[in-house]
């Protein structure tokens, strides 16, 4: 593709709209604020009466318009009322009231803003303080149940685990289901598997920045929002915008959160005799007679004597701690922002912690009139206290093998190692991961003539991460007697650079243009620099950084020595694009947006670098209309639409091609292994996406809300898999040919101010979203060809992306308590077989949302936010041994109803301690059936604030601008009818295809925190 | 004059991006096919990662499983399915091996089977790429088919019934991979595997060397293993034939005592001279054979649900009569029976070993029913018994019947191979020669259970994959 000629044609284009306004007989100058807030106010048309002179406001809410001496100034903006003012000698200084509010809410769109109501897509905005609200351990939790369409499982417990975040349903099967996370303007890195699977919890990329930086998220849904984001914008589009520097004197804010967290629901597992109990009576059911025996070589002495509360040990009240100190200052050159950070979010888990620091600065420097330029750097360190959860340890002993017949310790106070003992491993290993994250911008924004401005803006991300693990001499094994240190080191850069030229262009008032056209380039590394491992060594490699630089100078030139790279590329891409967007807006209500981007990838082979992906939007607003007009009752209403296509290539790199990687040194000579198989054709997958809705402001604006309905077909699915293990490789990526995976649904947002007066406010809000989501074809491939992780979940013609596929559960036969089955026709059956899995569940809920309400009194708050789940449901795997076979396992409390004499009638088989007994069952691990598949229909309280809100003079009095004083509690009750423990699950995941697939799927997954907080804000 | 400015920038940083080659962005440290493959020591160094795989789960990042072939995972795997591991606590994937009811699913296994052909892809594509080759291609040709064949063996005896379980071999043995390709492909006959496994063998047994060096196989190591094929096929005499040039090479030696053959050596002098092919431990390198350790080893981290351990019926039978082999096992407080014999942080992993090729001349010769050959047997089996019995006492006179040589030398090739695998394969292979079951645990030598289920990603990929029948054993 020929870019160069189509740029040139493009500024020429833009050029040609360049024509000198005409002439007028006098200049009229003033500026246009808003009433009540004071704010300048943009983009307010100012008409000189009986004229066809027409200005707008600037971003300064200044203005210059030619008028006569003795003509009339009409300023409209939507959302305020008209004035008219007549133009005397000076300056006209114009305040204008609001109407209302929301509709004049400017709203961060790709590549520039918008006005809500000349918006054609489907946008959601959560303010910053709304994400700041609760002590969430990132950002995106907090978005939880404050966006429609907008569903977020909070990851587990551990500290600075991440979210899973999924806009309007997930699309894909192998390729990553995550939004685009844009800030300010910067596409950034977020991979989740950078640590893999390690320790059972995917890193979040996103905790490690401050939430307090944000000055709000804007979640981008449909076609018309993301389409120019193009080949990214399948999933949504989070574009976070941070806050930026004010004029004037220097504005302090400090806040500070105080708390304190614990685990929201504890599964209730059997005590020490109740276990030995149903051993024993598994034991004798299964023929045998005398004494069961009994596991970890325990003698029924010990186990009777020790009745260890593991889950007790391993827990704590987990102090938070969080301040907050920004500062904005400037004058007419420079504005200042300065935002830093430290927190301290420890969890629930003993030797758990997230601790946070950030340094955020952000300047715009207006250099000459018409450029200015913004400049930012942030750095933010994450450091995570580590411990293991759910398969590898630590909790996830205490709910499965380490039962409460271990001791902690032996007679002679040594630690206990005949068993799982995670008390041992808290104090004979550690763990720590450590990330930092650098984020730099730099733009000139410059207006070369009245309303054309060109943007020029380069962004550079680094991060680092470091693991760091030591296990003392007596863990590991080994004679030596210091333990072992190991680190692993990774890293990556980002850079992003574009260039886009903008132009206003009005006529008459009744015509308004906006036309974008840009180019971007973007390349993206990550890298490991390695795994050094030492013996025999006193402390971590943190507290040994000499030891370790020697070794990772020592490795490294042996490394290389050897004719190897040591520090490997993990992904290297490239990527760059053209875009462009047109907006019209005819007469204020209707208003028509095209746009279009070609993406290239170098993810992809020769054949299939570069996709297309165009889209068309209208927004209609009906309330501009006369026959609405009419209506008093009807503030505003706006009718949308849109359509076009969006793409996903969310995949690891360098997988179109046959690719080899180097090894270690055999006999000193170097070696090397196959990578990837390689399929030339792998390609983008395309989304389809359209979307209908309603948007309206009612009753004085007392009721006002939205309505949408959405319908995403995608196409091209990629997928990691369907490979035959006789190949030798188990994984290729690559798009089934035919297939197609839908998501319907119907988004609804509505906030109603029940009072509204001056000293009291009452307002209450939801917000839901009902969705389909089908995958209508796979191609040739059957059920079994994409699994989530541990066998639990499918895809399956017919069915949602994560369809629980297991072997039907009918009852227990009374007679001789064995289970009975239902075969793949429905016949009842007591043999289990594999062969019976049906698809007979999905983790995808029917519906989901929030609900809050405000209530302001005076200086008091009182608030609350509800979410909620319908629909959809869990699978808990580890209930195959904890309420299933009896093993060596932990066993929950529920499975005290079982069968235990013909005649029961009971929900648990008779007990038994071989897989077999229940005939065609070969091992517990493949007990996968609807026996431990429940509702996952759940509702919390995921928000309570009390608050008090310092100002007048009682702040004069202590000296302050203004203060709040806060106390929130999160995650306070959940309401569910899942037995297990915590009904919202965000698992650790294996890989992008688990991460789509098998959320709602439990395996010993720790459970959320509850939190309470107690917080100040205050502004000096 | 602006406008010139700019358009030069847009220009400029349209150039930029749109610089042909900008889309093509290379991994570093990945390298595209067309480059890692383009002399002979990039096949050495192909063959080099095999041969690191052979003993080691090394973890190296690519889109399958690198699972040893000779690290422990088959054994163990093979040592559950036999009958003398104690299964009382055996729970998941241990407890179907153990139970002998493994399925399509069990992530142990699937990692092991599909380690095993990624070891088989990489020798076909040495094997198909040996037109780069000049100086070394005879050796790399050899080692690469010798894996290919050892891989492929390893395989069939476990995926398959055994040879000989017809009388034409034409049941089912597993998918037989002689190209590289990343198409399905479905089973072939037992006799065609075991065919194309002597072929290999055979070729590898005149292109390898004939010196053995440290971590590469020589042409004796070829021998070895056509003399363990033979032996599995119950043909005696090409069993014996090849054993015995193994050990007239005069190469290799019976170790003195049983300190050494898994060991590093304490000092050069005190070094296994047993391994016809051995991977040696290198610090900070090659640590073979960790699956031994982790899923054997009984003095670190002992559990019972995790660690083979034998039965009762066992225990005595392996440490009666003054067994200096009773080393390999202690009973616990808890009664259990604890073993040994790889209680040790690092190992130097034979691939094959003289005691096996030993005891392989011994029963092939007792078999063969030729005096001179019954002889040969009797003297191979009192070198074995007089280092297990620490003197003569329990040596077999010159004149003992074949038909007592070969169940002596049975019991003692069980007694030295445990927790090497070869149990299960006795009781098949036994089964086929006599139609007699000896499975102590009762079960017939061709029962379902004994053999394992293929992974479901066969069936999944390839739906006219014959999977095994399950169940009908214990």
């Amino acid at each position: 593709m020929n870019l160069k000629r189509l740029l040139v044609a493009l500024v020429l284009l833009l050029i040609a709209f360049c024509m000198p306004a005409l002439a007028q007989d006098r200049l009229v100058a003033g500026k246009v604020t808003d009433a009540k807030t004071g704010l300048e106010l943009a983009s307010v048309t100012i008409l000189v009466k009986g004229s066809k002179s027409i200005a707008q406001t600037e971003q300064d809410g200044t203005f210059k318009i030619k008028a006569s001496a003795n003509s009339v100034l009409v300023f409209t903006s939507i959302g305020y009322a008209k004035q008219e003012v007549a133009v005397g000698a000076g300056d006209v200084n114009i305040k204008l009231v609001q109407t209302d509010a929301a509709l004049n809410e400017v709203v961060v769109v790709g590549y520039g803003t918008q006005r809500k109501k000349d918006v054609t897509g489907a946008i959601s905005k959560v303010s910053s303080e709304k994400i700041n609200s609760i002590a969430a351990p990132s950002f995106e939790a907090a978005l939880q149940g404050k966006a429609p369409g907008v569903q977020v499982i909070q990851g587990s417990g551990l500290a600075g685990s991440g979210s899973v975040v999924r806009i309007r349903g997930v699309a894909s099967i192998s390729a990553g289901g995550d939004p685009l996370y844009v800030i300010d303007g910067f596409p950034i890195t977020v991979d989740n598997f950078t640590r893999n699977n390690n320790g059972a919890m995917n890193q979040n990329p996103l905790a490690a920045l401050n939430p307090n930086d944000i000055e709000s998220v804007e979640v981008l849904k449909d076609a018309a929002a993301t389409g120019i984001y193009g080949s990214r914008g399948s999933n949504g589009v989070i574009l976070i915008t941070t806050k930026k520097g004010k004029n004037g004197k220097i504005q302090v804010n400090y806040s500070n959160k105080v708390g304190f967290q614990n685990y929201a629901n504890k599964p209730d597992f059997l005590n020490n005799m109740e276990w030995l109990q149903l051993n024993q009576e598994a034991w004798e059911n299964d023929g045998n007679t005398g004494k069961a025996p009994l596991p970890n070589s325990l003698t029924y002495a010990q186990a009777e004597a020790n009745n260890t509360d593991w889950w007790g040990l391993l827990t704590r009240t987990g102090i938070i701690n969080e301040h907050n100190l920004s500062l904005t200052f400037g004058n007419k050159w420079i504005k200042n922002y300065v935002g830093a950070t430290y927190s301290n979010n420890e969890s629930y888990l003993k030797n758990n912690a997230f601790v946070r620091y950030g340094l955020t600065h952000s300047a715009e420097i207006t250099a000459i009139k018409k450029l200015k330029i913004n400049l930012k750097n942030s750095f933010y360190i994450g450091d995570n206290r580590r411990v293991p959860a759910a398969w590898a340890g630590g909790l996830g002993d205490a709910m499965s093998n380490a039962t409460p017949m271990i001791p902690v310790y032996n007679i002679d106070g040594s630690f206990f190692t005949g068993g799982a003992n995670p008390v041992r491993r808290l104090n004979e290993t550690k763990w720590r991961n450590t990330d930092y994250r650098y984020i730099a911008g730099l733009n000139f924004d410059y207006e070369i003539i009245k309303n054309l401005n060109i943007r020029m803006s380069g962004n550079y991300e680094s991060y680092r991460g470091v693991d760091d693990q030591w296990e003392s001499a007596q863990w590991v094994g080994y004679s030596f007697p210091n333990g072992k240190a190991m680190r692993s080191k990774y890293g990556g850069e980002n850079w992003v650079a574009n260039f886009t030229v903008n132009y206003n262009l009005n006529i008459n008032s009744k015509h308004r243009f906006n036309f974008l056209a840009g180019i971007e380039a973007q390349e993206r590394v990550d890298k490991d620099f390695g795994y050094i491992a030492r013996d025999n060594v006193a402390n971590p490699f943190w507290k040994e950084t000499d030891l370790y630089n020697k070794l990772y100078d020592s490795t490294k030139a042996a490394t290389e020595a050897a004719g190897n790279l040591f520090v490997v590329e993990r992904g290297a891409e490239t990527f760059r694009s053209v875009f462009g967007r047109v907006n019209y807006v005819f007469n204020n209500a209707y208003a028509f947006q095209i746009s279009a981007r070609v993406d290239g990838s170098s993810r992809f082979g020769s054949n299939n670098k570069y996709g297309f992906f165009p889209t068309a939007s209208f927004g209609w607003t009906l309330s501009e209309e006369n026959f609405i007009k009419d209506l008093k009752w009807i503030n505003f209403l706006k009718f949308r639409v849109s359509y076009g296509i969006t793409g996903n290539s969310n995949i690891t790199s360098s997988l179109y091609a046959p690719t080899y990687v180097p090894g270690a040194l055999y006999s000193g000579v170097a070696s090397q292994f196959q990578r990837n198989v390689g399929d030339p054709s792998l390609r983008w997958e395309n989304t389809t996406n359209g979307d209908l809705a309603l948007e309206f402001s009612l009753f004085k604006s007392r009721v006002t809300g939205e309505v949408a309905y959405f319908d995403k077909v995608s196409r091209d699915i990629l997928l990691d898999a369907g490979l035959s293990p006789s190949t030798g490789f188990t994984r290729q990526m690559r798009n089934i040919d035919n297939s197609k995976v839908t998501n319907r649904g119907i988004e609804f947002n509505v906030n109603v101010k029940l009072i509204d007066k001056e000293d009291l406010k009452l307002s209450i809000g939801g917000n839901a979203m009902s969705i389909s989501n089908r995958l209508v074809s796979l191609g040739e491939l059957s059920a079994d060809a994409a699994g989530g992780g541990t066998n639990d979940t499918r895809v399956a013609v017919g069915y949602p992306i994560g369809t629980n596929y297991l072997v039907r559960f009918h009852g227990v036969d009374p007679n001789d308590g064995l289970p009975i089955w239902l075969d793949k026709n429905g016949k009842t059956t007591k043999t289990f077989s594999l062969n019976n899995r049906v698809p007979v569940g999905s983790v995808n809920p029917d519906a989901i949302g929030g609900v809050n309400h405000n209530l302001v009194y005076k200086n008091f708050e009182f608030s609350s936010l509800w979410t909620y789940t319908i629909g959809g449901n869990i699978y808990d795997a580890s209930g195959k041994r904890q309420a299933g076979i009896v093993t060596d396992w932990n066993m929950r409390r529920d499975i005290l109803d079982r069968w235990q004499k013909p005649g029961d009638v009971a929900k648990y088989p008779r007990l038994t301690r071989v897989p077999s007994t229940y005939d065609g069952l070969s091992s517990e691990w493949q007990y996968n059936s609807t026996l431990f598949l429940y509702d996952a229909s759940f509702v919390r309280l995921r928000e309570l604030t009390v608050a008090y809100r310092i100002t007048g003079s009682l702040a004069k009095k202590l000296g302050i601008r203004n203060a709040r004083i806060f106390a929130t509690g999160m995650n306070l009750l959940t309401f569910s009818k899942y037995p297990g423990g915590d009904p919202e699950i965000a698992r650790d995941f294996e890989n992008p295809t688990d991460r789509n697939l098998s959320p709602n799927i439990t395996y010993l997954t720790p459970p959320q925190p509850k939190s309470f907080i107690f917080g100040v804000n205050v502004n000096f | 004059m602006k406008f010139k400015i700019i358009i030069f920038i847009a220009i400029s940083f349209g150039v930029f991006a749109c610089s042909k080659d900008f889309l093509e962005r290379p991994q570093a440290g990945t390298i595209p096919e067309s480059e890692a493959l383009q002399t002979e020591a990039d096949l050495q160094k192909l063959l080099n990662g095999v041969y690191f795989n052979l003993t080691s789960d090394y973890n190296v990042p690519v889109r399958g499983e690198v699972r040893s072939i000779y690290g422990g995972r088959l054994q163990y795997i093979s040592d559950l399915l036999g009958d003398q591991a104690n299964g009382t606590f055996f729970s998941g994937d241990d407890g179907e091996f153990f139970g002998r009811r493994t399925s399509i699913f069990g992530g142990y296994k699937n990692e092991a089977y599909s380690g095993v052909y990624y070891a088989i892809n990489s020798t076909n594509k040495i094997i198909e790429r040996l037109d780069l080759a000049n100086t070394n291609k005879d050796a790399i040709e050899g080692g690469a088919r010798l894996v290919r064949a050892i891989a492929h063996f390893e395989l069939v005896r476990l995926f398959a019934q055994p040879w000989g379980a017809t009388a034409d071999n034409s049941h089912l043995g597993i998918s037989l991979r002689l190209e590289s390709s990343k198409v399905s492909k479905n089973r072939s006959t037992v006799k065609q595997v075991y065919d194309s496994i002597i072929a290999d063998l055979q070729t590898a047994e005149i292109k390898l060397p004939d010196a053995p060096s440290v971590g590469f196989p020589s042409k004796w190591a070829a021998k070895a293993f056509l003399a363990k094929v033979y032996f599995q096929q119950n043909n005696f005499t090409q069993a014996f034939n090849y054993a015995d040039q193994v050990i007239k090479s005069g190469k290799f030696a019976l170790d003195p005592d049983y300190t050494r053959r898994f060991s590093l050596p304490l000092t050069p002098l005190l070094a296994s001279k047993e391994g016809i092919w051995v991977i040696k431990n290198v610090n900070n390198n090659l640590s073979p054979g960790g699956e031994f350790r982790n899923r054997y080893r009984s003095d670190v981290n002992f559990s019972p649900s995790g660690k083979f351990h034998v039965t009762d019926l066992f225990y005595n039978l392996a440490t009666q009569n003054g067994d200096a082999r009773a080393i390999w096992y202690t009973k616990d407080p808890t009664g259990l029976n604890r073993f040994n014999k790889y209680n040790k942080d690092f190992f130097d992993m034979p691939i094959v070993h003289y005691t096996e090729i030993l005891l392989i001349r011994a029963e092939a010769g007792a078999e063969t029913g030729i005096a001179a050959n019954v002889s040969q047997a009797i003297i191979d089996i009192n070198s074995i018994l007089t280092r297990a019995y620490a003197g003569n006492s329990q040596n077999l006179g010159p004149t003992t019947p074949a038909g007592i040589v070969i169940s002596t030398v049975r019991t003692q090739r069980e007694l030295e191979l445990v927790g090497e695998g070869n149990r299960v394969q006795e009781i098949k292979r036994i089964g086929v020669r006599n139609g007699t079951n000896i499975d102590r645990r009762g079960a017939p030598w061709n029962c379902n259970g004994l053999i394992l289920q293929f992974p479901n990603d066969e069936q999944a990929a390839n739906t006219a994959f014959v999977m095994n029948p399950e169940g009908g054993c214990n």
